[in-house]
């Protein structure tokens, strides 16, 4: 990060070798639409490029800034485009069909065990199904707690108690993760 | 608010599921515990960071790198 606030576009090249994978998924699972991702993608790491100077080591980790970045940014071209009602209804057959998705991609055969991705996914697929759908919705689609409620036709203090007690178990999670690598 | 309903609204925060109505009760009371509030913030940043990870990575094309370094080089260049 230092080198790209140096301006070094070889450094912003490498940057993107390394996380753009990463990135691509997250919008994708937000505007659900290839070639809208693709634009995102090359528009968010422009401003990466740009807003670089902004970034402090201090306050977390680069890949943390990028994805709070990636995410504002996609949540903001979904609902510009207005393809929110379009994307919720795609979302709500995805739900339907793979209403545990983060469990699915969690036995992917692909995956190498001891990887760090398979450790966090073990941490969210631990969670009961409406907690993980709760934090979806949130996270991915940027709805409300109201919003949640309404989606899912649960009271909103229900709502309130699935996203608090799914993010504290991720949370805690997460920490001991750090302990253990 | 004590510092332990504090953390649980940090959490829903950092991935803006706080109500508006929560989210001014949750700026005072960040105001209120100050440097411990913020350290506490940064850290729940890092569900933000394992969401993203907890996703397979997808492909995108060549095509984007290269637009993407010549307006990097193009804007340096200017």
């Amino acid at each position: 990060m230092q080198a790209i606030q140096a301006e070094d576009p070889d450094a912003l090249a490498q940057l993107y070798d390394r996380y753009n994978g990463i990135l691509k998924a997250l919008i994708l699972r937000v505007v659900h639409n290839e070639a809208e991702a693709d634009d995102l993608l090359q528009e968010i790491f422009m401003e990466i490029w740009n807003q670089a100077k902004n970034f402090s080591a201090q306050k977390g980790k680069p890949l943390g800034w990028m994805v709070t970045l990636a995410r504002r940014r996609a949540i903001d071209g979904l609902r510009k485009k207005q393809a929110y009602a379009r994307a919720e209804e795609r979302l709500q057959n995805e739900t339907e069909q793979q209403p545990d998705a983060w469990v699915h991609n969690a036995t992917e055969e692909e995956i190498v065990l001891g990887d760090t991705r398979v450790l966090i996914r073990k941490v969210i697929s631990g969670l009961p199904p409406a907690q993980q759908q709760a934090i979806d919705l949130a996270f991915f689609q940027g709805m409300s707690q109201r919003e949640i409620a309404a989606k899912t036709n649960t009271p909103l203090g229900t709502v309130k108690t699935r996203l608090e007690l799914g993010l504290k178990k991720i949370y805690d999670g997460l920490k001991e993760l750090k302990d253990e690598l | 608010m004590s510092f332990e309903e504090f953390k649980k609204h940090s959490r829903l925060y950092v991935i803006g599921a706080l109500e508006s109505e929560e989210l001014e009760e949750f700026e005072r009371a960040r105001a209120k515990f100050g440097k411990k509030a913020e350290d506490f913030i940064t850290e729940c940043y890092g569900l933000h960071e394992a969401f993203a990870l907890s996703l397979r990575p997808a492909k995108s094309s060549a095509a984007i790198k290269e637009r993407l370094m010549a307006m990097v080089r193009e804007k340096k260049g200017t």
